[in-house]
């Protein structure tokens, strides 16, 4: 690495003091339960738009899926036109909006809150945290994995080290001040993003001679395709691949829909409604989160693919092979060969910046999960009044586990554990939060029924066909001796669109077959 | 176009361009709509 140990150091001190005081701050305004839990309700427009755009793009979405980018070229380009119009519009001014005044009508802090007493089932409240409170560390264990690894190679500290130093310190303003600190640090986490990309942007235009002379050299690489890559589809990398290959199941199914339909239930993200006072502040939101995702995905997928015109130039191979293989090296490699030492410092804190906002709101959504919804709502029935505490005991609870995920996951598993919680959400969460805020003969049943078979039939086909993550885990090949149960296409088919669609149908059958939730109740949510 | 030739791919460039400052819009022509109507 190019730049000092000194200076980088220096640098992430300071980034370090801000965040302390903007947790003391957080620390300060949290004194009630629904301070601590969706930030009193009255969150600025701006700290809501640049959290949730912050919370949404880890360091994986720049580092992990820009060097996707780098290897299957400019398609993925269609995830950053349904982050931004999913993830952002669609998320905001229709979920949105309906997820705010139902969360006020009906008093309820956390996500799987909204849903139990939409549908008056403590059981889906429970079930929803302890799903949540299950597979949310291993996307916070991957995230974790993430960030320590930038420590470990910019600041020459040993891992082990790295993922105790960072964890302690997220854990530190997460506990003590709630969302407010989660979003208060998530808003300068978030400028910081957004200015690191938007510097690597111009930077890579600049230095490749140009917009359109980039493109088209990029254009001109098509020949140097590899015949492994070529044979799965890949026509160029910018080019579609081939309809129905491999590859194109890949791009379109995991990561185009899976990832661009998934954040929609994403509980860490559908919290933060709750946290603003009216639909005037959701409106504002969106004129700063449609080009804050542009500058996050969109800049990573256009600069993983374009570092194939710099490495082929300046080393005469492209960026797959300039990184070793590894598809994850793609975008550190680009950054500390191609970009000025300035520049260096300024990316490192970006992707720094990224790890730990995500990883802070979800420390905060998985202790809520545990504490609140599932101990005190489901085991306890409310009877326990004190949900903070439960909440700050449970915090450090699943903080261990993500831990302890991080000691023990292979770095293979990086990109398709985050996957694997974005399809799990949408399966399991999705039909039954639309019926929530949309459909109101959906039933109680119905919700239970598609939640269920959205969660078990994500995971059966994660672990039995989906061959992404059925070969690794080994289950099948332990139970049935075959690596999956279904060939052909089916095993390239991401879980999210098998899964989704028939939780979708089983909630639409089951509503309709049961007796619909009393008006007095949906007037109570809706208003009259 | 923009130096590049896939019609699919020039077409999301340009669709996540535009739906940024779709955005952009939206949130400026309703800068002060849905104020605190309800009740808490």
């Amino acid at each position: 690495m190019a730049v000092s140990t000194p200076v980088l150091g220096i640098v992430v001190l300071i980034y370090l003091m801000m965040i302390f005081y903007l947790g003391w701050l957080g620390y300060k305004k949290t004194k009630l339960t629904e301070d601590y839990m969706v930030g009193g309700r009255k969150m600025h427009p701006y700290i809501l738009a640049i959290s949730y755009g912050a919370t949404f793009i880890s360091t994986s979405a720049i580092v992990g899926f820009g060097g996707a980018a780098g290897a299957l070229g400019m398609g993925l380009l269609w995830l950053a036109v349904m982050n931004i119009i999913v993830g952002i519009f669609l998320a905001f001014v229709i979920f949105g909006k309906r997820t705010r005044s139902i969360g006020l009508k009906l008093g309820a802090v956390t996500f799987p809150e909204l849903l139990g007493r939409r549908y008056q089932s403590r059981f889906i409240q429970g079930f929803s945290g302890i799903l949540i409170g299950l597979f949310m560390p291993l996307y916070a264990g991957i995230v974790l994995i993430g960030g320590a690894r930038f420590v470990e190679t910019t600041l020459n500290i040993d891992y082990d080290v790295a993922v105790l130093i960072l964890t302690v310190i997220v854990a530190a303003y997460v506990i003590t001040g709630g969302i407010i600190a989660v979003m208060y640090t998530d808003a300068l986490q978030g400028a910081l993003m957004f200015l690191g990309m938007a510097f690597l942007l111009t930077l890579t235009y600049i230095k490749l001679g140009g917009v359109v002379e980039a493109h088209q050299a990029l254009t001109n690489m098509a020949y140097l395709v590899p015949e492994s890559l070529a044979k799965g589809g890949h026509l160029g990398w910018t080019s579609m691949p081939v309809f129905g290959s491999p590859i194109w199941w890949n791009l379109v199914s995991t990561l185009v829909l899976g990832v661009g339909i998934g954040v929609l239930a994403q509980p860490q993200l559908a919290v933060r409604f709750m946290t603003v006072k009216d639909d005037k502040a959701l409106n504002r939101a969106v004129l700063v989160g449609g080009p804050f995702i542009l500058m996050m995905t969109g800049v990573a997928f256009i600069v993983g693919a374009l570092s194939n015109v710099y490495f082929f130039d300046k080393l005469g191979v492209i960026s797959v092979v300039a990184a070793k293989g590894n598809i994850d090296l793609i975008i550190p490699e680009y950054i500390n060969s191609a970009m000025p030492d300035l520049f260096v410092v300024l990316f490192m804190l970006t992707l720094l910046a990224a790890a730990m906002s995500t990883l802070s709101s979800q420390f905060h959504t998985m202790g809520t999960a545990i504490g609140h919804d599932f101990y005190r709502e489901f085991l306890k029935n409310g009877e326990i009044g004190q949900t903070v505490n439960v909440t700050k005991i449970a915090i450090p609870v699943t903080i261990l586990i993500s831990v302890a995920l991080a000691y023990i996951l292979p770095i293979s598993i990086v990109a398709t554990a985050t996957a694997i919680f974005f399809g799990l959400c949408a399966a399991s969460f999705l039909p039954m939060y639309t019926g929530a805020l949309f459909w109101k003969r959906m039933t109680r049943e119905g919700a239970i029924a598609s939640m269920l078979v959205g969660a078990f039939t994500s995971l059966f086909w994660l672990l039995f066909v989906h061959a992404k993550e059925a070969v690794p885990f080994g289950i099948s090949q332990a139970l049935f001796g075959k690596a999956t149960l279904l060939g052909g296409t089916w095993a390239f088919v991401d879980p999210i669109i098998v899964a989704t669609p028939l939780a979708f149908i089983t909630a639409i059958v089951v509503s309709l077959l049961t007796k619909p939730i009393p008006q007095e109740h949906m007037e109570k949510c809706f208003g009259k | 176009m923009l130096g590049i030739d896939d019609p699919q791919i020039w077409l999301a460039y340009v669709l996540c361009v535009f739906s940024a400052i779709g955005c952009i819009i939206y949130g400026a022509l309703k800068w002060n709509d849905g104020e605190e109507e309800e009740e808490c």
